[in-house]
C-alpha cells in the first residue's frame, strides 16, 4: 500500500516525501525521463500479459495429481520466431534514442563556461578561475557549462540527480562533463537567513544543509552526490549546486569568495579549514581522523615514518600543505592532496594562523617567537 | 489399474544408499562419491548464506535511520562499508557463483545423465576442499583487518586502503579455482560419460545450463585470477598497473574486473534457467516448450556474456564509440533470457499444474526474474544509465536478478529434490508458506529501492538524506520478512529429516533419469542401467493413487506381425 503514493505522484516535487523523480533541472532531465517513462512503458506492455498468464495459468490448469495435461504440444516454430523478434524491435529502439541522447551528454558545445573540479577524500573543490576555490558548485541558468575533473587519490564520481548528470573522476586523467541549467534556484528571504546563521553560530557548529536546505549564502539548493565508492565517508562526499539567476547575482558570489576581505588570519584560516576539505581528515578536538589532529599539534615535535623528527613549525605546516608526502607523520598514511597551486600566500598565512590558534603552547611561542625575531635580527 | 509393465525402483534398502552405505565422518570428508561432495557443499554454502543473510540484516537495519541506526560512534561509517563488502563478497564468491553448480549440480549432473560418477572424482573432491579452504580465507579477511573495498576491490582504492585485501582476493583466487576444476569436471562428463541413447537433444535443460555455465567458468575464471594476482602484486610492488601514481591506469582494472564479473553473472543465473526449466516442466506434468530453443538459448548467453562487460563502466569516461557499442552488444542479450520466459509460460499453458513447494518457488522466480530482466533494459539504455548507475535502482536490479532469479530457483530445486536427496517428503504447507513470505518479503525490500534510485539515493551510502527515510524503512521491513520466509524454509527442510514420510522414487512424477533411482540414491546411482528416452515426455508416468506415487508405465506394445523388432535401436523411446 505505501507504495501507492509513489508510483502516483510521479511529477510531484522532488522536496516531497513521494516524487518519482527529483527536480529536472537541466536540458538533459527531459530526454533522460522521457526515454526512462518509454522504457517502463514497454516493460509493463510486456509484464501485465507475462503476470496475467503466469497466474492464470497455474489457477486454470491447476489438476488433480495425475490427471493428464490437456496437451503435449513442444513447440512452434512461428510463435517462437515471433516472440523472438517481436522485442527485439522494441529494443533497437531503446538503444538507438539511448545512444543519441547519449551523444547529446557527451558533445560539449563550444563556448561553456568553465569550472575546475578536484576531488578527493572527502570533499569537492570546485576553481572558479582566479585562485577562487570552494566546495558548492555554482552556475548560471541557461549556459552550458564544462567541468574538468581531476582526482587527487581514488575514484570519485560527480552526480547530480537533478540533471541527470553523472561521470567518474579518475586520477591520472582528467574526465570532462557539462550541463544545461534550466532551473533557478531561489532565494530565501533575510529574516528566514538571518536567522538560520544565528543559531548556527550560537551552537558553534558547522552549517547544516540537510536541516536548512539552503545554503550560509541563503540559496536553495540541489544535492551532488559522489556516486563512487570512496571509503570511509563516501556517503558524506556531497555538496550541493546552486543556479543563479543573473550572471551579476553569481559574479558577486564568487567575489565574496575570492579573498579574506576583512576577516582577521585565523578567522579566515578557519573557513578555509572547512571550505578548503581539511575537515575532512583532521580534526581540532584531539582525535586523530585520516590525518593528524590540529589540536595543540602547533610547536610540537613530530615524529616522521622515515625514523626523522621535525618541529612543526610555519614552514613545515607550509610544506605539508603544498607537498603533503614530503614528511609524513609516522602511523598516518601518504594520503593527503597537494593544494599547490590552489591557494594563495594569503591562504596560507591564514591557515598557519588558525593552526596556530589551536595549539595552547603554541599561542605563547609563536607570540614569543614573532616578538623574539625582529628583536633577535635587531642585535 | 492399467495394463502394461510398471516399472518401479521401489524404496532402497538401509545398505544400498548413499547415505548408509558407509559411515563415520571419514567416509565423508575422504568421500569421492559426487552425491555425497555435493551435500558438503549444499551445507557450506548454506552457512555462507546464513552470514550473509546476517550481515544483509545489519546492514537494512543501519539504514533504519538516515544518520545510521545500528552501528554508532565514530567507527561507524568504517563499520557499515566493512559490512555491505563482506555481504556482497559472501554473497557471491561464497554462495550464488558455488551454489547450484556445487550442491545441486554435484548432486544432479551425474544421475540425470544416467552416470555413475563425474570424471574425476578426486578433482571434484579437491575443488570442495579448494571452496573450503577459499571460504577459510574469506573468514580470517574478516577477523583481520576487515575489507571495505566493495566486493569488486576498484583500484585504488584498493590498492592504498589498509584493511585485509590480500587475504580476501587471495580467498577469491582459491575460490577461482575450485570453480574451474568444477567447470571442468562436468564438461568432461556430459562430453564422454553420456550412457548409450543419451544423445545431446535427450539431455534435460538442467545439463545443458549446466554444461554452459562451466564454458563460463573455465573460460572466464582465469582471467579474474590474474586480474587478483595483478592487483596483489601492483598492492605489494606497486609495479604501476592500475595505480595512476606509478602510471597506470585504474580503469583498466575495471575492464579485467568486469571482463571475468560479467560472465559471473551468468555464473549465477543460467544454472537457475536449467532448475525452473525442469520444475516448470515437472510440476505442470507437460513437455517443455521449444527444447531446442531454451537449449541453444543457454549457450547463446554463454557466449554473448562475454561481449558485454562495458556496461558496468558507462560513467567511467571511455570512449563515446565504445561505450554505444558496449550498449548495443547489452540488448543482443537480454533477448535470449527474454525467449526462456515465453517458453516458460507456454510450458505451463494446458497443463496439469500441481501447485506444490518447487512449483511455487518456480512461479515466484518466473515473476521476479522478469522484473530483474526488463529492469536491465533502463540500464543497458546509455541515456538512463547516466542516472542511474550506482543507486540504488541497480541494487533492486540486481537483487531482483540475483535473489529473486538465482536464490529463488535454488530454494525451488532443493525442494524438488530434497525427496532425492535426503529420501524425505517435506511438509508441503510449510514449503508453500515460505516461498509465499520469500516472495512478499523480497519484493517489499526491492521494490522500494527502484524508486530510490530513480530518485537519487546513490548506493554504498552509510548515511543518506531524510528524504529517503521513508522507503529505506519500507525496504527493511521487507527485508525481516524475507529472512523470516528463509527461516520457515530451513525449518520445514531440516523438520522432514527427521519426521516426513519415506520418498518414493519419483514423488512428483518426472521422467528424467533421477526419478528413475530410488531416493536417496544407491551408491552407483543405478540398479539397472537406466533407459533413456525424451526426458519431458510424460506420457507413460501414471499416478498410483494406492501407494500414493508416480511410476513408469509402459504399454504392452502389440507389434505388427511384419515390424520387425531388431530394427529399431534398442534405446528408442516413443515418439508422439
Ligand atoms: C542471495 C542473496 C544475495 C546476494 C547474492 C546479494 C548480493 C549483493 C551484492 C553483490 C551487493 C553489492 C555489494 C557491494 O556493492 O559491494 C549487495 C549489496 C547489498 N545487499 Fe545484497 N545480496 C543478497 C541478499 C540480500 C538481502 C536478502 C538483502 C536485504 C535483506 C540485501 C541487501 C543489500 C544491501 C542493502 C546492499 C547494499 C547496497 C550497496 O549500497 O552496495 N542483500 N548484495
Ligand atoms: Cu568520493
Amino acid at each position: 500500500m505505501a507504495m501507492l503514493p509513489a508510483a502516483f505522484s510521479l511529477l510531484s516535487d522532488y522536496t516531497e516525501d513521494y516524487a518519482w523523480f527529483p527536480d529536472s533541472a537541466s536540458t538533459f532531465a527531459a530526454d533522460s525521463d522521457w526515454l526512462y517513462y518509454a522504457i517502463t512503458a514497454v516493460c509493463i506492455f510486456f509484464f501485465i500479459p507475462i503476470s496475467i498468464c503466469l497466474f492464470y495459468f497455474a489457477a486454470k490448469y491447476r489438476k488433480a495429481k495425475g490427471e493428464k495435461a490437456e496437451s503435449q504440444v513442444s513447440h512452434n516454430t512461428p510463435i517462437e520466431l515471433l516472440w523472438s523478434i517481436g522485442p527485439s524491435i522494441f529494443m533497437v529502439g531503446m538503444f538507438v534514442m539511448g545512444a543519441r541522447a547519449y551523444l547529446d551528454m557527451r558533445t560539449i558545445p563550444e563556448g561553456a563556461n568553465e569550472i575546475g573540479v578536484q576531488s578527493s577524500k572527502w570533499s569537492w573543490s570546485m576553481d572558479y578561475g582566479r585562485g577562487t576555490y570552494h566546495p558548492e558548485l555554482h552556475l548560471l541558468v541557461n549556459e552550458p557549462v564544462k567541468l574538468t575533473m581531476q582526482s587527487s587519490d581514488v575514484i570519485h564520481s560527480l552526480y547530480i540527480p537533478a540533471f541527470r548528470a553523472k561521470k567518474d573522476v579518475v586520477p591520472g586523467r582528467y574526465n570532462y562533463m557539462w550541463f544545461h541549467p534550466t532551473k533557478v534556484t531561489e532565494k530565501v528571504s533575510d529574516e528566514e537567513l538571518a536567522n538560520a546563521t544565528k543559531i548556527t553560530e550560537e551552537s558553534a557548529t558547522a552549517w547544516d544543509y540537510d536541516k536548512w536546505q539552503f545554503t550560509p549564502d541563503g540559496y536553495r539548493f540541489y544535492d551532488l552526490y559522489c556516486a563512487e565508492y570512496c571509503g570511509q565517508d563516501h556517503s558524506q562526499m556531497q555538496t550541493v549546486v546552486v543556479v543563479h539567476e543573473t550572471r551579476e547575482d553569481l559574479d558577486a558570489w564568487i567575489k565574496k569568495y575570492s579573498s579574506r576581505g576583512s576577516d582577521t588570519l585565523e578567522a579566515y584560516g578557519e573557513k578555509l579549514y572547512a571550505r578548503r576539505g581539511c575537515i575532512g581528515c583532521h580534526t581540532t578536538n584531539g582525535t586523530s581522523g585520516t590525518g593528524p589532529t590540529y589540536k595543540d599539534a602547533f610547536g610540537t615535535t613530530r615524529q616522521l615514518a622515515n625514523g626523522e623528527k621535525v618541529t612543526m613549525d610555519e614552514n613545515y605546516v607550509r610544506e605539508s600543505i603544498l607537498v603533503p608526502k614530503a614528511k609524513v607523520v609516522a602511523g598516518f598514511q601518504p594520503v593527503m592532496p597537494s593544494y599547490k597551486g590552489q591557494l594563495s600566500d594569503d591562504d596560507l598565512d591564514s591557515l598557519v594562523a588558525y593552526i596556530k590558534s589551536l595549539s595552547a603552547n603554541a599561542e605563547t611561542t609563536s607570540e614569543a617567537d614573532a616578538e623574539a625575531t625582529p628583536e633577535e635580527n635587531a642585535e | 489399474m492399467s495394463a502394461g509393465t510398471v516399472r518401479d525402483p521401489g524404496f532402497p534398502t538401509e545398505r544400498e544408499n548413499y547415505l548408509t552405505n558407509s559411515k563415520g565422518i571419514l567416509s565423508w570428508m575422504f568421500t569421492l562419491d559426487h552425491k555425497r561432495i555435493g551435500v558438503m557443499y549444499l551445507i557450506g554454502v548454506s552457512i555462507s548464506f546464513a552470514l550473509g543473510g546476517l550481515l544483509a540484516l545489519a546492514i537494512r537495519l543501519h539504514l533504519m535511520d538516515p544518520d545510521g541506526w545500528m552501528f554508532r560512534g565514530a567507527d561507524a561509517n568504517n563499520i557499515y562499508n566493512q559490512v555491505f563488502t563482506l555481504h556482497g563478497a559472501i554473497m557471491v564468491f561464497l554462495f550464488i557463483i558455488p551454489s547450484i553448480p556445487g550442491a545441486l549440480g554435484n548432486f544432479l549432473v551425474p544421475v540425470m545423465l544416467g552416470a555413475k560418477d563425474v570424471a574425476f572424482p578426486r578433482l571434484n573432491l579437491s575443488s570442495f576442499y579448494l571452496w573450503v579452504f577459499g571460504a577459510v580465507f574469506f573468514v580470517m579477511a574478516l577477523l583481520s583487518s576487515g575489507l571495505d573495498t566493495g566486493w569488486t576491490f576498484y583500484t585504488p582504492y584498493s590498492t592504498t586502503t589498509d584493511t585485509s585485501v590480500i587475504m580476501a582476493t587471495m580467498g577469491a583466487f582459491i575460490l577461482g579455482f575450485s570453480s574451474i576444476f568444477t567447470g571442468l569436471n562436468f564438461i568432461v562428463t556430459i562430453n564422454t560419460m553420456r550412457p548409450p541413447g543419451m544423445t545431446w537433444f535427450r539431455m534435460p535443460l538442467f545439463l545443458w545450463a549446466t554444461y554452459a555455465t562451466s564454458i563460463i567458468q573455465v573460460l572466464a575464471t582465469p582471467v579474474l585470477g590474474i586480474t587478483l594476482l595483478l592487483l596483489i602484486a601492483e598492492r605489494t610492488m606497486q609495479i604501476g598497473i592500475f595505480n595512476p601514481e606509478f602510471n597506470g591506469d585504474p580503469v583498466t582494472y575495471q575492464h579485467f574486473f568486469w571482463f571475468y564479473s560479467h560472465p559471473a553473472v551468468y555464473i549465477m543465473i543460467l544454472p537457475a534457467f536449467g532448475i525452473i526449466s525442469e520444475i516448470i516442466s515437472v510440476h505442470s506434468h507437460k513437455h517443455i516448450f521449444g527444447y531446442r530453443f531454451i537449449a541453444y538459448s543457454s549457450i547463446a548467453i554463454a557466449l554473448l556474456g562475454f561481449l558485454v562487460w562495458g556496461h558496468h563502466m558507462f560513467t567511467a569516461g571511455m570512449s563515446s564509440l565504445t561505450t554505444i557499442v558496449f550498449s548495443a552488444l547489452t540488448f543482443t542479450v537480454s533477448i535470449p533470457s527474454a525467449i526462456k520466459v515465453f517458453n516458460w509460460l507456454a510450458t505451463m499453458y494446458k497443463g496439469s499444474i500441481s501447485l506444490t513447494s518447487p512449483m511455487c518457488y518456480g512461479i515466484s522466480f518466473i515473476f521476479l526474474f522478469t522484473i530483474g530482466g526488463l529492469t536491465g533494459l533502463h540500464l543497458g539504455t546509455l541515456a538512463t544509465d547516466q542516472h542511474l548507475h550506482d543507486t540504488y535502482f541497480v541494487v533492486a536490479h540486481f537483487h531482483y536478478v540475483m535473489v529473486g532469479g538465482t536464490l529463488v530457483a535454488f530454494l525451488g530445486g532443493v525442494f524438488h529434490w530434497w525427496p532425492k536427496l535426503f529420501g524425505k517428503m517435506f511438509n508441503e504447507t510449510g514449503g508453500r508458506i515460505s516461498a509465499v513470505l520469500v516472495f512478499l518479503g523480497f519484493n517489499l525490500t526491492f521494490l522500494p529501492q527502484f524508486v530510490l534510485g530513480s530518485r537519487g539515493m546513490p548506493r554504498r551510502y552509510a548515511t543518506y538524506d531524510p528524504e529517503f527515510a521513508f522507503l529505506h524503512q519500507m525496504s527493511t521491513y521487507g527485508a525481516l520478512l524475507l529472512g523470516f520466509g528463509i527461516l520457515v524454509a530451513f525449518i520445514t527442510l531440516m523438520h522432514s529429516l527427521f519426521r516426513g514420510k519415506r520418498a518414493p522414487a519419483n514423488p512428483w512424477g518426472g521422467a528424467t533419469l533421477e526419478w528413475n533411482c530410488t531416493s536417496p540414491p544407491p551408491f552407483y546411482n543405478f540398479e539397472r542401467a537406466p533407459v533413456v528416452g525424451d526426458p519431458y515426455d510424460f506420457h507413460d508416468i501414471e499416478w498410483q493413487e494406492s501407494d500414493e506415487r508416480y511410476v513408469t508405465v509402459q504399454p504392452e506394445r502389440k507389434l505388427a506381425p511384419e515390424a520387425d523388432p531388431s530394427k529399431s535401436p534398442a534405446h528408442a523411446s516413443h515418439k508422439h
